[in-house]
């Protein structure tokens, strides 16, 4: 039987599918078709928001970091560890959805530019994070290391960014894989931003979904070694 | 004095004491007892500032009684872990004394050195200028950190199985340090499963499980 | 009997770190050795190459050997330290948790310059025909900054990692996903520099990159080994 409070979240998670399927449909079936790239294009409604996803979970991850550091509080630390998991996923959907657009599009499955090599690099760090975190003997000592790499991490994907967009720059027109610029139609634009708005909604959820799973197991295995005593 | 009060900890599988308290004045010896995985090696651990305490605190003042605690008790404390002795096994046992000395502010001369090591039997020029520590036996090891403990020149030793692969020679060289260590009215916990170097000397007991202190 | 200032224990610290070192050369040597055979390798690999890419390529190489020659070193910082519960017992002393990291950092700065620099000098010998007509010296300067960045994190990333059980896989996962602005950096400006022989002003802005990259690593550096390594809170 659910709780109030789980009765709670799942209304909650349902509605925010619910808008996700929404703004997919919208974008798949009522935005204009694109005069160079025909309907293959419709793919940007889910891989763009997926990377500002991606991103805002390494913000995310900078912040509760932080907090975990300073408080030592356990629900802060698996609150990044949900951020990892969560960051992590949605480095793969920008991946795979980057790599199914481009190649229709351009011939390739893969290009060095600037967002799709960030989104890259993002996605080993965040494999290393869980790795540091299921290395690590259960305690102060791995909040603390985990805190320090994702303070670490997040603090490096603007350096990143930067870098490998300054050298691509150098050695190609600007990227192909623009959103586009003033000559976008509206409805794309804001099917797009809506999009960006509502996944960063739902991945919250899912965090905190995850974090709420994190907490309880933790829970249980401190129960359980205190039943065996 | 080294005032302990109400120390707890546990890990997540299980507590492991709850509400120590203790206190340590000049020339006081405490031996702190308790079955195996009891915990007094993360007692000490917890003492000497590589762990932190759940709850409770410890707290150093440099009189014999209570007043202002002092800001970092580890300028009062020389720890000796078990199974360890804390030494850069490539280097010498002279370069390491002087290391460990000079870290805390003993500018400590070669005689200085030659003279602890003497207390121990390791002054010989080849044993204590040539051998890389990692070719010493468990013996030599521990004995050369109990002279680092004798050149330390702190007021507390907070000792866990320090006489841990010591001939009888080395028992009696221990027990005479301790002996007049607590005479210079200095302070001591002390981890032993064997009892023989403490005996003569006026030592308490701390029962790990029940916190319980008696003489 | 006073402590020791933290800049009197910053010196004690790091000459006992090049002691250590020095004690135990074959920690100097196996990067060496490592960087030796991938530039090997690397000639072997590519053969003859066109004129117009020599200077590419060599500027490639020879960083990237650098990188993973240092990545090695720096995993292993703070071994000596570990053997013997040595890190737990420095955490048991008076010890400026500052100065110990300035004088970790300081000591992996030198180790890593030992093994960049003459990297750099025998991969210029083994493209001799690439460089004929410029001076390599150049590259120094961003070269160092590079180690200054690299040595920064390495150091935190060995502190982080120093009680993990895969520590060997998850080292070079971490390291070099967070150094790639690095390398990028000293790539494009090297490039620039022996290939038109003077800095431009796209030289400018990657010695910016590099130089904000040591800025905040280093404060990172000093702000949170302490909270990483002093458990007694």
């Amino acid at each position: 039987m659910l709780d109030a409070k789980d009765k709670k979240s799942l209304y909650i998670g349902i509605l925010l599918a619910i808008l996700v399927l929404v703004q997919w449909s919208v974008g798949m079936f009522l935005a204009p078709v694109d005069a160079m790239q025909g309907q293959v294009y419709r793919i940007i409604f889910l891989h763009v928001p997926a990377a500002f996803t991606a991103f805002f979970s390494a913000f995310m991850l900078f912040i509760y970091s932080i907090l975990a550091l300073k408080s030592k509080k356990d629900s802060y630390q698996q609150m990044c560890k949900a951020t990892a998991e969560v960051g992590l996923i949605f480095t793969a959907i920008t991946l795979l959805t980057g790599s199914i657009w481009g190649r229709p599009t351009w011939g390739v499955w893969w290009t060095w530019d600037a967002r799709l090599t960030t989104t890259l690099l993002l996605a080993i760090l965040y494999a290393g994070y869980l790795l540091l975190y299921s290395s690590l003997e259960p305690g102060p000592g791995r909040t603390k290391a985990c805190a320090i790499l994702g303070i670490l991490i997040s603090a490096d994907v603007p350096v990143i960014y930067q870098s490998v967009n300054w050298w691509r720059t150098l050695h190609q027109p600007q990227s192909m894989l623009r959103k586009g610029g003033a000559t976008m139609d509206p409805l794309i634009l804001w099917t797009v931003v809506a999009g960006i708005l509502i996944l960063i909604l739902f991945s919250i959820w899912l965090i905190v979904q995850r974090k709420t799973n994190i907490a309880l197991q933790d829970e249980l295995e401190t129960k359980s070694f205190q039943q065996i005593k | 004095m080294l005032k302990i009060r109400e120390l707890t900890f546990g890990f997540r599988s299980r507590r492991l004491f709850e509400k120590i308290s203790v206190e340590l004045r000049p020339g006081e010896l405490v031996h702190i007892a308790g079955p195996n995985g009891a915990g007094k090696s993360t007692f000490m651990s917890i003492i000497a500032g590589i762990l932190a305490p759940q709850k409770g605190t410890i707290e150093f003042f440099p009189g014999a009684e209570a007043g202002t605690p002092v800001d970092d008790r580890r300028k009062y404390l020389e720890y000796l872990p078990a199974e360890a002795n804390g030494m850069y096994t490539k280097m010498s046992a002279v370069e390491n004394l002087k290391f460990w000395s000079n870290l805390r502010g003993r500018d400590v001369s070669g005689r200085v050195i030659f003279e602890a090591l003497e207390v121990w039997g390791l002054n010989h020029p080849v044993i204590r200028d040539q051998l890389a520590i990692d070719k010493f036996s468990t013996g030599m090891k521990r004995r050369l950190a109990l002279a680092r403990l004798q050149l330390s020149g702190v007021p507390c030793w907070l000792l866990d199985e320090p006489i841990y692969g010591l001939d009888t020679k080395g028992l009696e060289a221990f027990h005479n340090i301790l002996k007049s260590h607590l005479n210079a009215k200095g302070m001591c916990l002390v981890v032993s499963h064997d009892l023989k170097p403490l005996e003569g000397l006026p030592t308490q007991t701390l029962d790990l499980a029940t916190g319980r202190i008696s003489k | 009997m006073k402590t020791p200032n933290a800049f009197a224990q910053f010196r004690i610290l790091l000459a006992n770190g090049i002691k250590s070192e020095l004690s135990d050369l074959e920690r100097l040597i196996s990067p060496l050795l490592f960087a030796l055979t991938i530039l090997i390798l690397f000639a072997f690999a590519v053969g003859e190459v066109e004129p117009d890419m020599r200077i590419k390529l060599f500027v490639a190489e020879v960083f990237l050997t650098t990188f993973l020659a240092l990545q090695i070193s720096f995993s292993r910082v703070f071994e000596p330290a570990r053997t013997d519960k040595v890190f737990d017992l420095l955490r048991t002393y008076p010890v400026s948790y500052n100065a110990w990291f300035l004088a970790k950092y300081v000591l992996v700065v030198m180790l890593g310059l030992s093994v960049a620099l003459p990297t750099i000098f025998i991969g210029a010998i083994m493209n001799g025909k690439a460089l004929a007509n410029v001076s390599i010296w150049g590259i120094i300067p961003v070269t160092v900054l590079a180690v200054a960045g690299l040595s920064a994190l390495g150091v935190l990333l060995a502190a982080i990692t120093m009680k993990a059980q895969s520590r060997q896989i998850l080292y070079p996962l971490l390291y070099f996903p967070m150094t790639a602005p690095v390398l990028l950096s000293a790539i494009q400006v090297s490039v620039t520099y022996l290939e038109k022989g003077i800095f431009n002003s796209d030289s400018k802005a990657w010695f910016l990159l590099l130089a904000s990259f040591d800025v905040i690593y280093v404060t990172l550096g000093v702000l949170l080994f302490s909270e990483l390594v002093d458990d007694s809170q």
